[in-house]
This record gives structure tokens, C-alpha cells and sequence, in this order.
């Protein structure tokens, strides 16, 4: 499904990531984990299509299309789905008509009708409930004036209307508490199937607990260094980044 | 330099002088006397120029180039009504229709007022109320040194006379549609308004400002309110004059105990379009709420002057402007909250936020506290800005394009201020002008 060769990526002229490369196949569990500066959410971003980053290298199959050449919207309508770290505030936008745009933006995209006024409430109402997001978020603004924790619901919320085949959660567990944690991962658990595939992008082993991860990988500098199963998470938590970085660098 | 004023006093001058012969109410002494002063107002007030703070950022010079005649007469209510579908959104109201000036009796639509309620034509007024009338006329916008009011007095003619007597509540807004249609000699319309709300009256008011196709006219209107003892006034005002039209509004409210005003004035249209606003509190407990949302594109240029005087204690004001510019749009904010001594327990709080849309586009804000009392909660706060991208790159992300994300941006800034509309109608079709306008802009710049 992602196929991800040799990338190289910079931003403002510093080389963050230097030659990445990432395979994964329809259905699998990605985890991606690294100490802070390691290239993490500049992958996130890249493969969502943010600008800023200036891309030297490498090259990006999304089920066999150029998924660099692409605008975000298009990979977006193509089933590409980023949870962000920092999901922004958008004072004025309203978050159930927000939602409404985008999950029609992307059925459009992909050759289907529009969802009414109706099915999309039905939908939107199921979906809250499985991620336990007070409707009443729903009529507010778009994160304005959210918890950590209402945000990243809001996030999973999104992801689970939009049914992506490929979803990037980037540090959907930061600043959680046990509750949300299990919340959320329980939104993201339904959301597994043989169809959709995720990366999940870590500091810590305690989200693989919830969710486990088909595959581990280390990404140290710029490159993954390091992959295996959910046991490296594992020897990860118990003896930290350094004997890896080490490694790396022998 | 003295010949170039004295030239643009003789427009002034020149601009009543063709004017003179269709005036009303001559019989009536007080009438005639505002008007006189006034008159005489013209030959010795400035002429504004960019040396006056008021004016520094809006020339009068392409203004004064053209020469605009006071059309005689009433217009014909046929043309009018084939004039378009200026009349939409159509909604339960009664109805006053303004015809470069003149009110036009049969396309306005005033049947069913509760009793104790006046709607309808300041000149029909003049004969069968003048004692009503003189009792309000000019108090509010008497003592003004403004010259575009000085020459709106000295012609008075018509306009509209909204009196609500103690208590009179209406089950409807008053709408009132000013249409000012081109003709071979660009008008001068000076509607002269006068709305009184007695004690514990209450209503709403919608202002709208139209002029179909490409005329070139000079609206330059002028407002009372005088809001009385707990009376409660909400009033829309929707500009969307022509694109050659020059526009000015001069209000002049006041407010007396325990009163409510909320205003929002949205401005669209317009070669050059300015709003002044003068309010007074006159006594204590008083609330005033002013709202706008201005577009400004290439050729335009839109202003508004706030004046909001604290003069008596314990009475609160909240101004809240929001402008979009694009292209090589022009903005001007002017907003001055004066805090007198005796006005202790004020509470004001004010703010102008600018979104530029692309770099030729230019904002002038000064917003002003003035405080000499010393218990009071005030605030004041500006901002320009652009277009974040970080949210662009959230609702793109979402498979949203770049186009309507950039709308949904924008309709979120102007949120705040088309929510405070009281009438859906309006605030839907205040949603979709903007959006029409962030059209225009986008086809603009491709």
C-alpha cells in the first residue's frame, strides 16, 4: 500500500530526514518511535503534504501512485488521513458543518454521492459515541477552546467518519490520561481492518499496550535504524534510545 | 492652496444652490432655522482634508472631482419595482422603500403597525407631526462640526420617521431599502432620518443600501436615534452600494437610562464608503453594541469612525469591527472610546481584526482610549493578519480544497460579527455575499 524509498527531506537547509525507507502492506499496524528530532513528525507531515519541507530525494508509492506530486486534499480523497500532534483551533469554523465538508470533499473524490443532512447526523451522532465525545463539541468551533484530550478525540472522531485506508497518528497519546488513552484506542481498534493500515508515531510503549503494533520501527536521525515486533517496543521502554543511537552510529 | 478649498467649498455651495426650490415644511420656523445654520455651517467649517485626523486616511478630492445634482421629485414606483431583485432576501417586514432620497409611498409597505407606532416618510411627517418632529430635530446631530452632515441639514427633505410611543414593542423589523439608481446627472440622496423609541419601546431596524449596476451617485445620509428610558433598538445596516458609488452614513445616537443598542453595520459595496458613528450616553445604565464587517477589494476603499462618548457613569460599550482586504482593497478604522470624569464604572472594550488576503491590500486602524475617570474596565485591541496556514493545511488535509478551506476561514473571522444579526434572512445572505466576495477575490488573483 505505502512504499516509501530513500527519502530525504529538509527543512530550511537541515537535513532532517536522510534516507528513509518504510514498506507496509494493507491491514499491517506500523509503530514509528525515536527519541525528540529523529524525524517523526516531519515524516508524518510529509506524507500528509504540509508544506515547508523540501524534499531532495526519494520517492513515495501510495498504491502504486506519486504521492509527493499530490496536494493534500488529494491524498486526503485518496485515503490519507493524518492525526495531529497539535490539532489547530479554528474559531468561527463550526466543527459539525467542518466535518460535513470534509467527509463529502473526500466522497466526491472518491466517486461517491454526498451523505444528506440525516445520514450524515446518524453517522457523526454513531461515531461520537465510540470515541465518547460530548455532542456538544459537535456545535462548537473546530478545537476552539478544547482539553488535550476533547482534541485528540476530535481527531479519532474525524478519522472514523472519513474511513482513511492509510491513517498517521502522530503522538495521539501525548498529554492523554490512562482513560482518554483507552478511549481513544478503543476508537482506533475498531477502526483496524484487512483493508486500512496505520502508523502509529510513539515516544512511548504504554499506546502498543492498546494498540498492538504489527511492526516496530526505530527511527534514529533521519533513518530507521532498527525494526522488528512488538518485543523492541519492549526492550525499548526497559533500556531507552541510547544503545540504539550508538549503534546507529558505529 | 487656498484656490483648491475655496473650489471645494463652491461644490458645497453649488451642491445646495441647485437644490433649493423642492424643500418641505418652509412654513416652519425651527425647520428653517436648522436649515439656515447649517447653511452657514458650510461657509465657515473646514473643508476636510489629510491634514485632519478624521480624514487623513480617506480623500475627498475624487469625490469632490464629480459633479452630483439633487434629483427633483419623486421617482416613478414602476421603475422602481422593475429595478431588479434588489428586494432580496425577502422577509416579513414592514417596509419603506427610499428612492434616491425621496420615499416612494407605493412600493413601501407599512400596514398592520400596532397602534402608537409611526413608520413612514419624514416629508409626510413634517405635515402632520411637526411638533413631534421639532422636538427631536437635530438635537443629536446639532452641535456637529461635520460638513457632510451641515450639507445633509441644509436640504433636509425626506427620509424616514420611525416613532415607537412608551412601550410600543414591534412584532416586526422595519426595513428600510435605499435604492439609488443612476441617471444621466449622478445624484446627490440625502435621506434625513429621525427614529425615536420612547420609553420601554423596543424594535429592529434594517438599513439596506443598494444601487444596481455600475452608477455613479453620492449618498450622504444622516441618522438620529434617540433611544429613551429602557427602550431597546436593534439595527442591521447592510451597504452594498454600487461599485462607483460613493457613500457616506452619519449617525448620531443617543441613549438614556437603561437603554440597548446594537448595531452592526455590514459593508460591502462602494467606490468609497465611510460610516460615522456618534454615540452619547446620556444617562446611567446604558448599553451600546457596535458591530461591523467590512470587504474591501481593488478600487474601494471603506472606513468607519467610531465615537462612542462615556459621559455619565455605569454604562457599558462594545465595539467589535472585522475587515477582510483583498486585492488592493483599502480600510480605514477609526474607533475612539472617550471615558469622561463623572463616568466612573465604564465598561468598554473595543477591537478591530483585519485579515489581508493578499499583499497590495492596506488597513489604516487606530483604535483610541481616552480615559480620564478612574474606576473603569476598558479595553482596546487590533490586529492584522493573514490567512494562518497551519489552519489552511488542517482543513486541506481533510480533503477540503484550498479555495473553500480559504472560505470557511473567512466566514469563521467574520463569524462573530454576521451571528449578532438578529433577522436569519440576513445573516444568511450576509454568509453568502461574503462568499461571493472571497469568489470574486480568488477569481481576481488567478
Amino acid at each position: 500500500m505505502l512504499s516509501i524509498k530513500n527519502l530525504h527531506v529538509l527543512i530550511e537547509d537541515k537535513a532532517i530526514l536522510k534516507g528513509l525507507n518504510l514498506e507496509i502492506a494493507a491491514g499491517e499496524v506500523h509503530a514509528v518511535m525515536g527519541p525528540n528530532g529523529s524525524g517523526k513528525s516531519t515524516l508524518s507531515h510529509v506524507l500528509a503534504g504540509r508544506e515547508g519541507y523540501e524534499i531532495t530525494d526519494g520517492e513515495v508509492l501510495f498504491n502504486g501512485e506519486d504521492l509527493l506530486s499530490l496536494e493534500p486534499e488529494q491524498r486526503a480523497r485518496l485515503g490519507i488521513f493524518l492525526g495531529m500532534q497539535y490539532p489547530v483551533e479554528l474559531p468561527g469554523v463550526n466543527n459539525m458543518t467542518f466535518m460535513r465538508e470534509s467527509l463529502n470533499a473526500v466522497r466526491r473524490g472518491r466517486g461517491e454521492a454526498e451523505l444528506d443532512a440525516v445520514a450524515f447526523m446518524k453517522r457523526v451522532r454513531e461515531k461520537a459515541k465510540l470515541v465518547e465525545l460530548d455532542e456538544r463539541l459537535l456545535k462548537r468551533s473546530v478545537n476552539a477552546g478544547f482539553s488535550g484530550g476533547e482534541k485528540k478525540r476530535n481527531e479519532i472522531l474525524q478519522m472514523a467518519m472519513l474511513e482513511p485506508l492509510l491513517a498517521i497518528l502522530d503522538e495521539t497519546d501525548s498529554g492523554l490520561d490512562i482513560d482518554a488513552l483507552r478511549v481513544i484506542s478503543g476508537g482506533v481498534n475498531a477502526l483496524r481492518s484487512p483493508e486500512r493500515s496505520i502508523i502509529l508515531i510513539t515516544h512511548y510503549q504504554r499506546l502498543l499496550d492498546y494498540i498492538q503494533p504489527d511492526f516496530v520501527h526505530v527511527l534514529v536521525d533521519g533513518r530507521i535504524v532498527r525494526s522488528g515486533d512488538k518485543q523492541l517496543a519492549l526492550e525499548l521502554e526497559k533500556k531507552g534510545y541510547g544503545w540504539i543511537e550508538e549503534e546507529a552510529a558505529a | 492652496m487656498s484656490t483648491t478649498v475655496e473650489a471645494q467649498r463652491a461644490w458645497f455651495e453649488q451642491a445646495i444652490d441647485q437644490a433649493q426650490g423642492d424643500l418641505p415644511g418652509q412654513d416652519l420656523d425651527w425647520l428653517q432655522q436648522t436649515r439656515a445654520h447649517a447653511r452657514r455651517a458650510i461657509e465657515t467649517l473646514p473643508v476636510p482634508n489629510r491634514k485632519s485626523e478624521e480624514w487623513r486616511y480617506t480623500a475627498i478630492e475624487g469625490l469632490l472631482k464629480n459633479s452630483f445634482q439633487t434629483p427633483a421629485g419623486e421617482a416613478d414606483a414602476a421603475r422602481v419595482l422593475e429595478a431588479g431583485d434588489w428586494l432580496e432576501p425577502d422577509y416579513p417586514a414592514y417596509r419603506v422603500i427610499i428612492v434616491n432620497g425621496r420615499c416612494i409611498v407605493d412600493a413601501s409597505q407599512t400596514a398592520g403597525l400596532p397602534e402608537g407606532a409611526t413608520v413612514g416618510s419624514l416629508r409626510a411627517a413634517l405635515a402632520t407631526d411637526p411638533e413631534l418632529l421639532g422636538t427631536w430635530f437635530g438635537q443629536a446631530a446639532a452641535h456637529t462640526d461635520h460638513l457632510f452632515t451641515a450639507l445633509n441639514t441644509a436640504l433636509i427633505n425626506d427620509g424616514i420617521f420611525l416613532h415607537l410611543k412608551p412601550g410600543v414593542v414591534l412584532d416586526r423589523p422595519v426595513e428600510v431599502v435605499y435604492l439609488s439608481l443612476g441617471q444621466e446627472q449622478a445624484p446627490l440622496t440625502q435621506p434625513r432620518n429621525l427614529v425615536v423609541l420612547e420609553k420601554g419601546a423596543s424594535a429592529t431596524l434594517v438599513e439596506r443600501f443598494i444601487g444596481p449596476g455600475n452608477a455613479l451617485y453620492f449618498h450622504n445620509g444622516v441618522t438620529e436615534l434617540a433611544l429613551r428610558e429602557g427602550a431597546i433598538l436593534k439595527h442591521c445596516r447592510v451597504q452594498d452600494e454600487s461599485r462607483n458609488a460613493y457613500h457616506l452614513s452619519s449617525l448620531y445616537l443617543t441613549q438614556d437610562r437603561n437603554s440597548l443598542y446594537q448595531g452592526t453595520t455590514l459593508a460591502f459595496g462602494g467606490a468609497w464608503a465611510r460610516t460615522d458613528y456618534q454615540a452619547v450616553f446620556k444617562e446611567e445604565g446604558a448599553r451600546c453594541e457596535l458591530g461591523g464587517l467590512y470587504t474591501v477589494g481593488d478600487r474601494q476603499l471603506i472606513d468607519f469612525h467610531l465615537d462612542v462618548r462615556h459621559s455619565v457613569p455605569d454604562c457599558s460599550s462594545r465595539e467589535q469591527f472585522k475587515g477582510i482586504l483583498y486585492g488592493k482593497g483599502r480600510g480605514v478604522f477609526d474607533g475612539r472610546i472617550l471615558v469622561e470624569k463623572q463616568a466612573q464604572h465604564s465598561d468598554a472594550h473595543l477591537s478591530n481584526d483585519n485579515l489581508l488576503l493578499t499583499e497590495n491590500g492596506e488597513i489604516d486602524t487606530k483604535p483610541q482610549l481616552e480615559i480620564y475617570a478612574d474606576d473603569v474596565k476598558c479595553s482596546h485591541g487590533t490586529t492584522v493578519g493573514q490567512i494562518d496556514p497551519q489552519q489552511m493545511f488542517y482543513l486541506r488535509s481533510r480533503g477540503i480544497d484550498a479555495d473553500a478551506a480559504r472560505r470557511m476561514l473567512c466566514l469563521g473571522f467574520a463569524g462573530e460579527v454576521i451571528e449578532a444579526i438578529e433577522v436569519p434572512e440576513l445573516r444568511e445572505y450576509a454568509s453568502q455575499r461574503l462568499v461571493a466576495t472571497l469568489n470574486q477575490s480568488i477569481q481576481a488573483a488567478e
